[in-house]
């Protein structure tokens, strides 16, 4: 201060002190912006778990182990829908990454570029299609076609072979697990090649162009090199459409079939956790125990979710290790 | 087949005596032929015609995109994995227009191993980083392999260091061990020739020397052709070299006459530094 009392006649120096503080304020936003996400998280939890509470508290652990689900004696359990989701998102997982990686693979290794971008953009746009969408198609073509087709040659074939024949025993209703299995493997096809499309497309050209250059062939490089190398990626997109299929309402709802059964057949109607309450949530007065055993489904559900999540990180992990740090 | 052999051989010699001035008589390894190259529809190369002597190294110096480095991604065919580059002429390899269709490109590129500007290791174990060429093309016991791994890295003196452990990450090497790691891993396919696309150029001065010496053995068995923007580095370990320039082979001459008597103006505008 005394300083620039001694120099009148001299233009002020620029002022190092704030003078508008800006960025407090945007620092405080983002702060906000980011606890905001713990805030809804705990939200929903708190929520899912004291709603559920009435519904645990009555059954107890029998809760988790009943698959009986009967409004009239009152009485709820959560196997059947548990194993519902589990079942129906496993087969749409079988059948989507084989098919998911084909197109990945063909897509960033041997289509034409002209070829190759417009599929992609047909993949993405699959991607963009409501799931609604997808409950139709289900309902009306893919529906019928399993009650006419695709069960009863299943049954012809492997109806008498022991083993197989109780995967596909049961009336032919076309509804069921597998078709369920079918519709979420279209809806989440797109979104996990587009996941396994950009980690192959990010993996550096030098690297690629090495394995060629050693004589691979495109096969190997991929087997080899690329899948290796873009591990984390791929299994991030399977863990992504594996979300994406368990939590997945509408589509299965329209072709699950809507029954409380746990069994080994694919064509037998199930149920999931997702459509079960979007069925019976509007018939679910305030209060009630119907409405608190949805709420703790709701919460099983999330808690799937989590597990999932965590355990394809152990997977990853493990693999990173055994690939890089052995030294 | 056997026509196209017979027509071919003659076209090598000629090519073979023309050049074999500039390498102390050594027979033609790859001959290029009239090559044209184009990008989609930019013209990268010029009627390029170069022999490249059998065991000896040919260095290529130019400014940057003066076609050098195309012109080695013809010799392996590296061009043919992406749609709209294409090549015509001749490129001669083993009495075989490599450049002609109904060839075995993997084949090929067993022969002709090709080396990167950036060392690019595999992310697998040492071992199996050399391992894996060798398992492309042959079926090898384990006690063969473990020998064939052992060979390629003591040829590159890489085995002191890693002996110890073969099965560590071949990324977690320091820059230079991972380009030496990238040399044994071409050479231990057996290839008869190896492209090297400024191999040095993201290493430190002291594992470039090491590179450097390294050639002048490997020279003794194989084909050497090797892209560099160091002129020093062409001097010290090319017998002949190239010169490019817009997308033109201005002068091939052995590396001694091309330093100091070179016959093209431009050619000596290069190496004296007045450009590039």
């Amino acid at each position: 201060m005394d300083g620039t009392a001694e120099q009148p006649t001299q233009a002020e120096p620029p002022q190092i002190t704030r003078r508008w503080d800006g960025d407090a304020l945007f620092r405080t936003l983002v702060v906000l912006t980011g606890i905001s996400v713990l805030i809804v998280l705990g939200a929903i939890i708190t929520v899912m778990v004291t709603g559920g509470w009435k519904a645990f508290s009555t059954f107890g652990p029998s809760f988790f182990v009943t698959a009986i689900w009967n409004p009239v004696t009152q009485h709820f359990g959560a196997v059947a829908p548990v194993f519902g989701t589990l079942a129906s998102s496993f087969l749409g997982l079988v059948i989507a990454v084989p098919l998911a990686f084909g197109t990945a693979f063909w897509l960033t290794a041997l289509a034409p570029p002209a070829i190759s971008s417009v599929i992609g953009m047909a993949v993405q746009l699959l991607a963009a299609v409501p799931s609604i969408i997808f409950g139709m198609w289900g309902f009306f073509v893919l529906v019928p076609v399993m009650a006419h087709y695709v069960q009863p040659t299943a049954r012809h074939m492997f109806g008498h072979v022991p083993v197989l024949s109780a995967l596909v025993s049961g009336a032919p209703f076309g509804t069921g697990l597998l078709t369920a299995g079918l519709v979420l493997a279209v809806m989440v096809v797109p979104s996990i090649t587009a996941v396994m499309r950009d980690v192959f497309v990010s993996m550096p050209t030098v690297l690629r162009e090495s394995a060629y250059g050693l004589g691979a062939t495109r096969w190997e490089v991929m087997r080899q090199v690329v899948l290796p190398w873009s591990r984390q990626g791929v299994v991030g997109g399977i863990v992504l459409g594996m979300g994406r299929a368990m939590g997945e309402t509408m589509a299965v709802t329209f072709v699950i079939g809507d029954s409380n059964h746990i069994g080994w057949s694919l064509f037998a109607p199930a149920n999931t956790i997702a459509s079960l309450i979007a069925l019976e949530f509007p018939e679910s007065p305030a209060g009630s125990l119907k409405l608190s055993s949805l709420m703790a489904l709701g919460a099983i559900l999330m808690a799937i979710s989590f597990v999932t999540l965590w355990v394809s990180r152990i997977f990853l992990a493990r693999g990173e290790a055994r690939a890089g740090k052995r030294s | 087949m056997n026509e196209n052999t017979m027509q071919a051989m003659p076209s090598a010699d000629v090519a073979a005596e023309a050049s074999a001035s500039a390498v102390s008589g050594r027979p033609i390894a790859i001959q290029v032929n009239n090559l044209d190259f184009y990008y989609g529809k930019t013209h990268a190369l010029h009627n390029i015609t170069l022999g490249f002597p059998e065991r000896s190294v040919t260095g290529m110096i130019g400014p940057s995109g003066c076609g050098k480095s195309t012109l080695l991604r013809v010799l392996n065919r590296m061009y043919d994995l992406y749609p709209g580059q294409r090549a015509t002429g001749e490129v001669l390899f083993s009495g075989q227009n490599i450049l002609g269709s109904g060839l075995d490109l993997n084949a090929l590129r067993s022969r002709v191993g090709m080396v990167f500007q950036k060392p690019t290791p595999f992310p697998m174990s040492i071992y199996d980083n050399i391992a894996f060429g060798i398992r492309l093309h042959e079926r090898v016991s384990r006690s063969e392999m473990d020998g064939r791994v052992e060979d390629a890295l003591r040829r590159v003196a890489l085995w002191p260091e890693v002996k110890d452990r073969l099965q560590a990450s071949a990324t977690a090497l320091s820059g230079g061990q991972q380009q030496r790691l990238c040399i044994a891993r071409t050479i231990a396919v057996r290839p008869e020739v190896i492209l090297l696309d400024e191999p040095t150029s993201a290493l430190d001065p002291v594992s470039t020397a090491r590179i450097e010496e390294l050639l002048d053995e490997l020279k003794t068995e194989f084909t050497i052709a090797i892209v560099t923007h160091n002129m020093q580095q062409a001097a010290r370990c090319a017998d002949q070299v190239a010169f490019f320039y817009l997308g033109e082979l201005v002068e091939v001459d052995s590396t001694a006459r091309m330093f100091t008597a070179p016959r093209e103006s431009r050619t000596q505008d290069y190496i004296t530094g007045r450009f590039g």
